[in-house]
């Protein structure tokens, strides 16, 4: 099964532009992750897939056939929702049989796929209870069992995990993906948060004010933003970025100097994750000095924000040096191989 | 609790029972005592219970056939409002259309004017089309107010239900009709009971417009009641007997819906 977005638009009635020309196409089995900062199109994306919104432009295929005027009952999808929608007047039992019941399925049948997926998701216990009887992490599972007991094509998942406190949230995430890898489902999973993303997806789509900016696996994401955007919203902290120009081959910004092999002069963006800087011993040829302002341990790692020459710049490093002073001099070096350059005007990356 | 507050508490709702039961045990007390008693200057308390009044004003005033009249109005009255304002509340709670505030004011509007400026033009009208002394114009009659109501409270009770429980239903495999029927209805099963129950006590209970369109065949209870005001004097234990009657139902059907009609008047009763 292959599922494509070609070219699908969607403008609100207040002229609200949700989706700017998004195309995307994967492949069943995949988890694909769309992510995104708040009124990027994310959700709108996934509500357009499951047939909840219509588009304004474009079309939504489902192997070639054009789904995009169809009701959500005939997409073949299920859909988690955030605030997971359970069904307050049904037990527990009920709310997951419900989408058989509707599909018409034989009783028996009925009775089998229910306790089978409720011992997937370990809720036996709870299938006689009412909704409002349930804590929000066993409330999400049955808004999960829900959506995979009648085993639909693709299982949308809009923000499932933001309702749940942060332990929860956690291991809920680890148990979405023990469901992808052991189903084999195809899951679209919509989120805000880039280590959701980064843990789950196979593939992540990054979309920033209704345009898809990037559509790859998190590694190539992490190591290959394809812009500015990308580079800046995935990683924690946020990858350094520095204004400046190359000339001859190097970088050059408020007295650094770090080498740009293969970039042409004029103005440039350079960017650097917090992780990837090295706190080098002493000063040496390819160090520079700068001033610690703040220091933040979070055990095992630390966070060094320093400053230099009216640069500042996040270092992630081990905690091994965490008897360090505010105001001390610290020496960075920039390996060459982890530095990115972008494109000043468009955002795009230079190769 | 500490004990105090319990007995403030205990105190407090003995209190609320005898202001609310008091008048109805002087009424039903009333309805079987004879004139005399009832009509005496102290009041009694211990008297010889008498049962005439009732098979009086019923049978040999013929008071009976009012009691059925009310409740067919009533009834009617309540289904047909239902059956109009909560598929219109749910349009108002879901749907956007032009001018959709505006409609939903004028439906609030249709209770600002007094009744009596409308009830001689209605009388009119329900003359003109031969429907006077009908049950069928005070059916109506009573519908153009308690729509209002239906559209006002069930429009809440559908605001307070998530969109995505219809989204949910669509994604299960509902049409937005098979939403409607099969998952908010239930859901707003709490408001519905609530909202039936105030429709009928108002229409069970109206006297103006059943005064002025019904006099004769389509008569209410609440009609007959002057009617045992007589040129000799009061009927004071008829006017108890059918008052006694007249409450019953309501009572009655109270009791039917009370489980949800708990839920449904503190609302919120439907967030999962």
């Amino acid at each position: 099964m292959t599922v494509a977005f070609h070219g699908v638009s969607k403008i609100f009635g207040d002229g609200t532009v949700a989706l700017d020309d998004f195309s995307l196409t994967f492949e069943s089995g995949e988890f694909v992750v769309l992510l995104g900062p708040s009124g990027s199109g994310k959700t709108t994306a996934c509500r357009i897939l499951a047939g909840l919104e219509q588009a304004t432009g474009g079309r939504v295929e489902v192997d070639g056939r054009d789904v995009t005027g169809l009701p959500p009952r005939d997409r073949n999808m299920s859909m988690v929702f955030q605030n997971y929608a359970l069904y307050a007047h049904k037990s527990v039992y009920e709310n997951i049989a419900y989408p058989l019941r509707v599909r018409g399925t034989a009783r028996q049948d009925i009775d089998d796929k229910v306790r089978a997926v409720a011992r997937l998701l370990q809720i036996e216990e709870l299938l006689k209870r009412r909704p409002r009887q349930l804590s929000g992490g066993q409330a999400q599972r049955v808004a999960v069992a829900r959506a995979l007991v009648w085993q639909p094509a693709i299982c949308l998942m809009d923000e499932p995990l933001s309702n749940l406190d942060a332990i929860l949230r956690l291991q809920t995430r680890t148990e979405i993906k023990r469901l992808h890898a052991e189903l084999g489902t195809t899951f679209v999973f919509v989120t805000h948060d880039q280590e959701e993303a980064m843990t789950l997806g196979t593939r992540i789509a990054v979309l920033n004010e209704g345009r898809l900016v990037q559509f790859a696996a998190p590694k190539e994401i992490y190591h290959h933003p394809s812009t500015r955007f990308v580079a800046e919203f995935i990683g924690r902290p946020a990858m350094n970025t520095l204004d400046g120009r190359v000339e001859n081959g190097r970088f050059l910004c408020n007295g650094l100097s770090l080498p740009a092999p293969g970039q042409g002069d004029g103005p440039s963006v350079l960017g650097i994750r917090p992780e990837h800087i090295v706190l080098a011993p002493g000063s040496g040829a390819a160090t520079f000095p700068f001033r610690l302002d703040v220091l933040e341990l979070i055990e095992p790692d630390m966070l060094l924000f320093v400053t230099h020459d009216g640069l500042s710049m996040t270092v992630r490093g081990k905690a091994d040096a965490a008897d360090l002073k505010r105001g001390v001099e610290l020496h960075l070096e920039f390996p060459p191989e982890r530095l990115h350059f972008f494109d000043p005007e468009s955002g795009r990356r230079r190769p | 609790m500490t004990r105090p507050w319990r007995m403030a508490a205990l105190a407090a709702l003995i209190a609320v029972l005898v202001i609310a039961l008091t008048p109805y045990l002087w009424l039903f007390m009333t309805s079987i005592k004879t004139r005399i008693d009832a009509l005496a200057d102290a009041p009694v308390w211990a008297f010889t219970p008498t049962l005439e009044h009732y098979p009086k004003v019923f049978l040999d005033k013929g008071y009976l056939p009012l009691v059925f009249n009310s409740l067919i109005v009533a009834s009617v009255t309540t289904a047909l409002s239902l059956v109009i304002g909560v598929p219109a509340a749910y349009a108002f709670a879901r749907y956007n259309f032009v001018g959709k505030e505006d409609l939903f004011f004028f439906f609030l509007t249709t209770r600002m004017a007094p009744p009596i400026s409308v009830v001689v033009p209605m009388f009119l009208l329900f003359g003109y089309v031969g429907l006077i002394d009908t049950r069928t114009s005070l059916i109506l009659a009573h519908t153009t107010f308690n729509l209002s109501l239906v559209v006002w409270m069930m429009r809440g009770f559908f605001d307070d239900i998530p969109r995505e429980i219809d989204e949910a239903g669509q994604m299960d495999g509902h049409t937005r009709a098979g939403v409607f029927f099969r998952i908010l209805l239930p859901l707003a099963a709490p408001g519905i009971a609530a909202t039936a129950v105030l429709c009928f006590m108002l229409s069970w209970n109206e006297f103006l417009y059943a005064f002025i369109l019904v006099a004769f065949e389509g008569r209410t209870l609440t009609v007959g009641i002057p009617g045992l005001v007589t040129p000799h004097g009061t009927l004071w234990g008829q006017v108890a007997a059918v008052a006694v009657v007249a409450t019953l139902p309501i009572i009655l059907f109270t009791f039917l819906v009370q489980r949800h009609l708990v839920r449904g008047l503190t609302f919120g009763a439907v967030k999962g």
